[in-house]
């Protein structure tokens, strides 16, 4: 049977009873945590704890923690049960316990649970100090408190300190219904209408990158009304982030951007269907998600991931609004079906490392805030068919000087991406690999010059055929086949193996070339 | 001599120190202005990694300067 449950006991907990109604056979592992009533808090001698709950909706909100986390990480067995009533020093107030078929998933589950419950369910704690006064403290995310404060009052105790809190006017949920999404300010506009607002309501948005150009457009977006918003970020929340990404709280530092921005957008607008992935953006992953949505959102801080996103939005025809940002400066660039796209500007590609990020160069947090709340803007023109300039064009914002540039571009006769037979192959373009143990998958061509491959032949099974011959007819090599492109520095073999692609084969280059290092 | 007007972005109008200026050049097209810069400044990046816009266009970089031209040289940029 499984269990998926969350209550609250007013009695002392029986922790083997627990412990034993989270077995199960088909798992190999079990965490539990143990909250515990202990001495002190801020400063001052705690002689014991009183825990009081908004019942009705504390269940609901906590159920809904224990269910997420059933289908986030697949739990098998997840129960949470936290005390109300007086408890004594050492008592345990919280107890949560996960079972699942690994032990990795069981960790990340029970951390999962506990954070959430503490953040998002209604619960109040007293304290009792050992110089007799005591008083409601620490009123961790008093939920209700967003209901209405009629509700607040006839708790008949006061919270000092939640009006403090920058977690809680974010955490706090409206239940679905109680108060309605207003999209009466922008639907004044003649351009939106109820016409407008349906047609937002009906889009598909996915935003890669829930970072300093995601958190304004995913913001936005779902105040906007955006039906389904999809939230790509395989990252987890850094302290250093949060100058610039002011959806996220301090306390939320180490957790998935994309599972906080989810908590965070629900709240805003509980309309909206959020759809949190915690992956980079690849190939291999984005294209099967993308296909879902109707516009996509470049919000990602490195080139290898805009090329990726660029050439799955060129190859499924779908409107992408891209920006980047350095320093004071940003660029925007709307791609659709008819206008250049990333590669028709860069068909080389462009290197990580070779002009920073924000990381390495630095970043005011307003800097992402203007360009985003752009990418925002111009997500909202694509979805009502509102015509704008950043189409065949890379807009450049200068926020020194307050300067905005188009520069217009076209799209390139011969660009790489949008030249149809040679559609981006859902391989990588360069890999790295060690040529003296056997590689697999891939037919090595190897095309350096004959006095090369004399003096240094490559140590396993290859084809020879140096770049000249290659590049008169790339064609040459049979179609179905997946080519590796050797070299010494790994130049040629880039040369190569774009030639190649561009025939409509699979092919790759060697990172670096290949030299006879011991 | 062609005189021509620059505006750098991104790692180039740090390296440079300056966000425009004006130069007579002495090369016929912008990649010559370009190795002409490269080398005043010490730009770090090749000619390769970066576009080239001329009166609000991106533009080849064998296209010819002309007197009063407006050049903008662009690096890619990444952050996010």
């Amino acid at each position: 049977m499984t269990v998926h449950s969350f209550t609250f006991s007013d009695q002392p907990l029986d922790l083997e009873q627990l412990r034993g109604s989270v077995e199960d056979r088909s798992c190999g592992g079990y965490v539990s945590f143990e909250g515990w009533v202990r001495d002190h808090n801020d400063g001052r001698q705690v002689a014991r704890l009183e825990y009081e709950a908004f019942e009705a909706l504390a269940v609901k909100e906590g159920q809904r923690i224990i269910e997420e986390a059933a289908y986030r990480f697949g739990v098998t067995q997840a129960r949470c049960v936290h005390r109300i009533g007086l408890l004594e020093l050492g008592q345990v107030a919280v107890w949560v316990g996960v079972s699942t078929p690994h032990r990795g998933e069981a960790f990340a589950a029970c951390r999962y649970i506990i954070d959430e419950v503490k953040h998002r369910v209604p619960i109040w704690k007293k304290e009792y100090y050992v110089d007799g006064d005591s008083g409601w403290v620490n009123c961790e995310r008093c939920a209700s408190a967003a209901l209405d404060s009629d509700s607040h009052a006839a708790h008949g105790h006061h919270h000092a300190d939640h009006s403090q809190d920058p977690a809680v006017s974010a955490l706090a949920r409206h239940p679905q219904g109680l108060v309605a999404p207003d999209y009466s300010r922008q639907q004044i506009l003649a351009e939106v209408g109820p016409l407008g607002q349906s047609r937002i309501r009906g889009a598909r948005v996915l935003v890669i990158g829930a970072g300093g150009l995601g958190v304004p457009v995913l913001s936005y977006l779902a105040g906007a009304g955006v039906g389904t918003l999809g939230v790509m970020d395989g990252d987890s929340l850094d302290a250093s982030n949060l100058h610039r990404q002011t959806l996220y709280a301090i306390t939320d530092v180490g957790r998935p951007k994309a599972l906080l921005a989810a908590d965070r957008l629900r709240a805003l607008n509980p309309e909206v269907d959020v759809r949190p992935y915690v992956e980079h953006a690849a190939l291999a992953n984005l294209a099967g998600i993308a296909a879902g949505y109707d516009v996509i959102v470049d919000c990602t801080d490195n080139f290898s991931a805009h090329f990726v996103i660029n050439d799955v939005a060129v190859t499924l025809a779908k409107p992408a609004v891209l920006a980047s940002v350095y320093q004071y400066e940003g660029q925007v660039q709307v791609i659709d079906t008819h206008s250049a796209c990333l590669r028709c500007l860069w068909p080389e590609g462009a290197r990580d490392g070779a002009v920073g990020n924000c990381a390495e160069a630095g970043v005011l947090g307003p800097v992402p805030g203007v360009l985003g709340s752009l990418q925002a803007l111009e997500v909202l023109k694509v979805i009502l068919g509102i015509d704008s300039p950043a189409r065949g064009a890379v807009i450049i914002v200068d926020l020194r000087t307050l300067e905005c540039r188009r520069i217009a571009a076209r799209r390139a006769a011969d660009c790489p991406a949008h030249c149809v037979p040679c559609a981006p192959s859902p391989e990588p373009e360069t890999i790295e690999l060690d040529l003296r143990l056997p590689v697999a998958g891939w037919t090595v061509v190897d095309v350096r010059e004959s006095a090369e491959v004399a003096a240094a032949p490559l140590p396993g099974a290859s084809l020879h055929l140096p770049l000249g011959r290659l590049l008169d007819d790339p064609a040459q090599l049979p179609e179905g086949g997946r080519y590796l492109c050797v070299c010494a520095r790994g130049l040629r073999a880039l040369t190569a193996a774009k030639a190649l692609r561009q025939n409509g084969r699979v092919a790759a280059s060697l990172a670096g070339g290949y030299r006879l290092d011991p | 001599m062609t005189s021509v007007r620059i505006q750098y972005y991104a790692l180039l109008r740090e390296q440079a120190g300056m966000s425009r200026e004006t130069v007579q050049s002495k090369s016929t097209d912008a990649a010559g202005l370009y190795d002409e810069l490269r080398e005043r400044h010490g730009f770090t990046l090749a000619r390769s990694q970066l576009r080239v816009a001329i009166d609000g266009e991106f533009a080849d970089w064998s296209t010819a300067l002309v007197d009063g031209a407006e050049v903008v040289f662009i690096p890619p940029v990444a952050g996010g």
